[in-house]
């Protein structure tokens, strides 16, 4: 069952239109609830006058920011990494002042949308504008207007490993390039929504639409509403996408419950996209300026990086996880031991940001694997020897990169990166066929990117296994889901433990009332955590049921074998119990445990069921992945076609083939868009030029080649019993450097490509200045 | 993101339509394929307080190919268009360019005459239909007139259509043996154009040119025709080096439109490249020699 390429179990329903999604879900009586959004970037705000939008028939109620309790507490960030980050936080409605361009002021409440929408029209609120900031060089010039009274810097941090200033001074060869990522997201294809209703004769505030981190949701909803915990359920229906983006905690997962409980009806949000972009949380935005040295034979001796971040207007649940990540992982899989990085976070005026997939690594990898092509073409050294020159060995695990990130050290924990890297270098074939011959306008180039992308972080899981009276396995996981087939691999895990056929397992997640405590799904953690957790419980299972069974079939343990959904002596068929009747026997109504010994008190009563709850591995597991691209670039056009990419990984161990494969694949396509087409631009005074689907540009299928994912299962992760890496977040992490290796090479010349994304504009502008110092 | 208020009408007779939209005025506006008009609607960009839905009119759609002409009603669907084995056989250039509308959902409900009197800067079919000098028919309340391709698009969202007409017909004379090419470079595939190329060539028995349109798009807010290079082509043999000279003479001060998908000095470095490869293509598909494979 592990290592099975069995299809999704949920795609049957999603692929027949037959997925519950947030906006399928209909209770009576709910009203529609429209967040109203400054369109000014930075404003004081000084009144809302509801009465005529109020007065239009449809319309319940509206509230603004005066209507929230005098002490509701921001919303907290809940990852520590770098400094005092509380005096930037974000309040559910702006109250004096408003930060960017789509932050929430008030809330109309109606019958349907368009009614709301209507009464938006009339809603009459005075902003007297204020001089906004819209890039962090802005936000950081002398007399710049400054978004709090603590200032426009977030936090500030450092790094300083070795003796970089010696390295550098004695290095052969030295680059100094500034790299620049754009502002981009998620863009998952289902918007969010939040359907809340309180029952008022259970007392549960019940809320659909939740995902990622539900029970952590419901912590932070608990402090803010001030209820308890138990109060509050969370439920994730059928979730389109998330990528990091959505499930976290906004205003709106504040507003809509509250109003529900204030208006004492359910009331329902469905976000539309063109509020989505300027919403949700952006991502990415930084400016990498790096020193790259190495000796005459391609060593690298040091890195010295200055890096910028702009975190949008507030600080979020995230913080500066971000900027964090890069920090820490800019050196990447390579044996570098003088590392010095200065980092800074910026706020400005623009929408908040917070993780994306592949966060922070997207932007280092990039900014590390240009400077190292750049290093190898100023030594005259093929690219991918100097890689192999500097790949830390198997024989260096666990390998210390002496930095850390969210509080926790940077930490490789196990993989043969020469081995796999050789893997995937013999499967390219580049040293079989010669680099392409210019056709016509035509261009080729090949680039790589080497990387290390950290997975499993984060506290604990949890998970529960039970068997029922007719042999079928109810499985129930404080993970969660957005479509990365969880519901199939952890179904294979239990199915592996107990022997089960998968048609009769069923695997439950994002629901706080069937499992008390849940760690949730991000950082590619599910696979490990989750799936150790239903390892442990599954194991516990299988052992009651042995258990149980000896003592039924008065045989030793020992003599009995798990096959096929039965416990049988072995050796002789037919003498066995079936899982569902030891169900039977062990549930606490049996007449039988009724018998002596006559104790009251039933001890073992959950049937055939186990919870187990698993704690974190510290620094989390490691994937080593290789990016392989091959361009054509159009030099009089400016136009980039990917005619190839490969990536080589080594996940440790597979659940489902197919799903790693799918993961890397649609994660290279998510990479690609990041790399060549999507931008969150804002002009000058903070307004959102790219704020809707036409002017956002995503990826399509013709945009993207063949992509060819090379799963290894060449070094187990010693940190969970399965063995397994998280690896969801492979795919986009290196397009943006092998893509933009390959382009370079392409237009050769020692070309600058150093800003996504990679325009046909900005190719144009590369080739002209080649040979330019 | 829901539409404001407004009422509907779907009459089944044209003159109905043109009387409901002249009684309303700049309050109204036709829906034919909406894929333009709803999004804008949803948004609230656009606040029409009628709808006159064309879609019940009969008689305003088909295609009717003749030896003289090719003519289109306007309620025509895009994809209806596209998939005309008789429409692409006569007209290529059409075709071509059809097949850079959008994508098969939008052709599905977009209308041939709904695209041209919308009038999108960066729209295929207006470029197209200026080269092929198309005449495009105006009904409205004191009957119909026609307006040559060429003077019907005024400028960006700007037609010769005045409140209270609609669009109703496209007539396309018939074309002889020539070379065409429709080019365009988009950031993706399907979307607007950044610059679209649409070239027709004829050549003579003695391999001269003798007819040729040269029309740009993307690039203003109506299409460009390249008036300059048709000139330095008349009456020469096509080879390369003219017909690079002829794509160098397209007018720069021309080329306005500035995005941040695609800068003006983008636009204007890379049109003269894009009329190159349409001249170049065109000019093979004439039966000019010697000009090596076309770049793609």
């Amino acid at each position: 069952m592990i290592g099975a390429r069995i299809p999704r179990v949920e795609d049957a329903r999603f692929l027949r239109g037959e997925g519950r999604y947030v906006a399928d879900i209909r209770v009576p009586f709910a009203v529609e609830a429209h967040l109203i959004r400054s369109p000014h970037a930075h404003a004081r705000l000084r009144a809302i006058d509801i009465r005529a939008a109020m007065a239009l028939p449809g319309v319940e109620a509206i509230v603004t920011g005066e209507d929230l309790p005098a002490d509701l507490p921001p919303i907290p960030c809940r990852i520590p990494t770098h400094g005092d980050l509380e005096p930037f936080l974000q309040f559910p409605l702006a109250r004096a002042v408003v930060r960017y361009v789509g932050e929430p002021v008030a809330v109309i409440v109606a019958r349907d949308r368009a009614t709301a929408e209507d009464a938006a029209d009339s809603l009459v609120v005075d902003y007297e504008p204020l001089p906004a900031v819209a890039s962090a060089d802005a936000a950081r010039a002398a007399g710049a207007p400054q978004l709090f009274a603590a200032g426009n810097i977030a936090a500030e941090w450092d790094f300083d490993i070795g003796k970089v200033d010696a390295a550098l001074a004695a290095a052969a060869a030295v680059v100094r390039e500034t790299f620049t990522v754009q502002r981009h997201t998620g863009v998952p294809l289902e918007t969010r929504g939040l359907l809340a209703a309180y029952d008022r004769a259970r007392g549960v505030l019940e809320i659909h639409g939740p995902t990622k981190v539900p029970h952590t949701n419901r912590a932070t909803l608990a402090d803010m509403l001030r209820m308890p915990h138990s109060e509050i359920r969370m439920i994730e229906p059928d979730v389109g996408g998330s990528f990091g983006v959505r499930g976290e905690f906004y205003p709106e997962d504040f507003l809509i419950p509250w109003l529900a409980l204030r208006l004492r009806r359910p009331v329902r949000w469905i976000e539309d996209r063109v509020e989505h972009f300027a919403a949700i949380n952006h991502s990415r935005e930084s400016r990498f300026e790096v020193t790259a040295a190495a000796d005459a034979s391609g060593r690298l001796l040091a890195f010295d990086v200055r890096l910028v971040s702009d975190l949008g207007a507030y600080i979020r649940t995230h913080g500066a996880v971000v900027p964090s990540h890069a920090s820490a992982s800019f050196p990447g899989p390579y044996r570098i031991r003088n590392y010095r990085v200065q980092a800074t976070a910026v706020l400005t005026n623009k929408t908040p940001s917070g993780t994306l997939r592949a966060p922070g690594m997207f932007e280092a990898n990039f900014a590390r694997e240009r400077a190292i092509d750049l290093l190898a073409g100023k030594l005259g050294i093929d690219p991918l020897e100097v890689r192999r020159r500097n790949l830390i060995g198997p024989g260096e695990m666990p390998w210390f990169v002496g930095t850390e990130s969210v509080r926790r050290p940077t930490v490789f924990d196990s993989g043969d990166f020469p081995d796999i890297f050789a893997r995937t270098v013999a499967e390219l074939g580049w040293d079989k066929a010669p680099a392409p011959a210019p056709e016509g306008a035509i261009r080729r180039g090949r680039g790589v990117a080497l990387l290390v992308e950290p997975s499993a972080l984060g506290p604990f899981e949890g998970g529960r296994v039970e068997i029922d009276a007719d042999g079928n396995v109810e499985v129930v996981t404080g993970a969660t889901s957005q479509g990365q087939g969880h519901e199939t691999t952890l179904a294979q895990v239990v199915a592996e433990v107990l022997r089960v056929p998968i048609e009769r397992i069923r695997v439950r997640h994002g629901d706080t009332a069937l499992i008390p405590h849940g760690g949730g799904t991000y950082a590619s953690r599910a696979a490990v955590m989750a799936g150790a957790s239903l390892f442990e419980a599954a194991q516990k299972v299988r052992a009651k049921a042995i258990r149980a069974a000896a003592e039924k079939l008065e045989v030793a343990e020992t003599d009995l074998e798990l096959r096929d959904g039965r416990i049988e002596v072995t050796g002789v068929p037919g003498r066995g119990l079936a899982l569902g009747a030891i169900a039977r026997m062990l549930s606490p109504g049996n007449p039988e445990l009724l018998r002596p010994p006559k104790e009251t008190l039933i001890a073992d009563n959950e049937g055939l069921a186990a919870v187990a709850y698993v704690r974190a591995v510290p620094s989390g597991t490691s994937v080593f992945a290789v990016h392989a691209a091959e361009v054509a670039v159009d030099i009089e056009t400016g136009q980039i076609k990917v005619e190839r990419y490969v990536v080589g990984c080594d996940v440790g161990r597979a659940l489902n083939p197919a799903i790693v494969e799918g993961q890397i694949v649609g994660g290279v396509v998510q990479g690609i868009g990041g790399t060549l087409l999507e931008e969150l631009v804002y002009d000058e005074f903070g307004q959102l030029q790219s704020g809707t689907l036409a002017d956002y540009l995503l990826p399509s299928v013709h945009e993207v080649p063949a992509i060819t994912a090379l799963v290894f299962e060449r070094v187990r992760s010693p940190t969970n019993p399965l063995g397994v890496k998280g690896v969801g977040e492979v795919g986009p992490s290196g397009v943006a450097a092998a893509i933009g290796n390959a382009v370079a090479q392409a237009l050769g010349g020692g070309a600058r490509i150093s800003a996504l994304p990679i325009t046909p504009e900005r190719v144009l502008s590369a080739a002209a200045k080649r040979g330019q110092p | 993101m829901k539409p404001a208020p407004f009422d509907y009408v779907a009459p089944i007779a044209l003159h109905d339509a043109i009387a409901l939209l002249e009684r309303h005025g700049d309050e109204a506006r036709p829906l034919a394929g909406g894929q333009s008009l709803v999004p804008m609607m949803a948004a609230r960009l656009a606040r029409p307080t009628v709808i006159v839905d064309l879609n019940r009119i009969v008689g305003l759609s088909g295609i009717v190919v003749d030896r003289e002409a090719v003519r289109i009603g306007a309620m025509t669907r895009q994809a209806e268009a596209l998939a005309a084995a008789d429409l692409s056989a006569a007209l290529p250039l059409l075709a071509q360019a059809l097949a850079e509308v959008g994508h098969p959902a939008t052709r599905a409900r977009g209308t041939i005459g709904g695209s041209l009197a919308h009038a999108d800067p960066a729209a295929e079919l207006p470029v197209a239909m200026m080269a092929l000098d198309a005449v495009l028919t105006i009904s409205g309340p004191n009957g119909e007139r026609r307006v040559p391709a060429d003077r019907f698009f005024a400028g960006a969202f700007e037609t010769a259509v005045k409140t209270g007409e609609l669009l109703t017909e496209i007539r396309i004379p018939a074309v002889g043996s020539e070379g065409h090419a429709f080019l365009e470079i988009a950031r993706r595939k399907g979307d607007f154009a950044v610059i679209s190329a649409a070239v027709r060539l004829r050549l003579a028995d003695d391999g001269r040119c003798d007819a040729v349109r040269i029309v740009l798009g993307g690039v203003a807010g109506a299409p460009v025709r390249c008036t300059e290079s048709e000139e330095r082509l008349l009456g020469e043999r096509p080879g390369s080096g003219l017909l690079a000279a002829a794509a160098g003479r397209i007018p720069a001060d021309a080329i306005e439109l500035h995005s941040h998908h695609a800068s003006r000095g983008y636009r204007r470095d890379v049109a003269p490249v894009l009329v190159r490869r349409a001249l170049t293509l065109a000019a093979a598909r004439a039966g000019a020699p010697g000009l090596g494979v076309p770049a793609p």
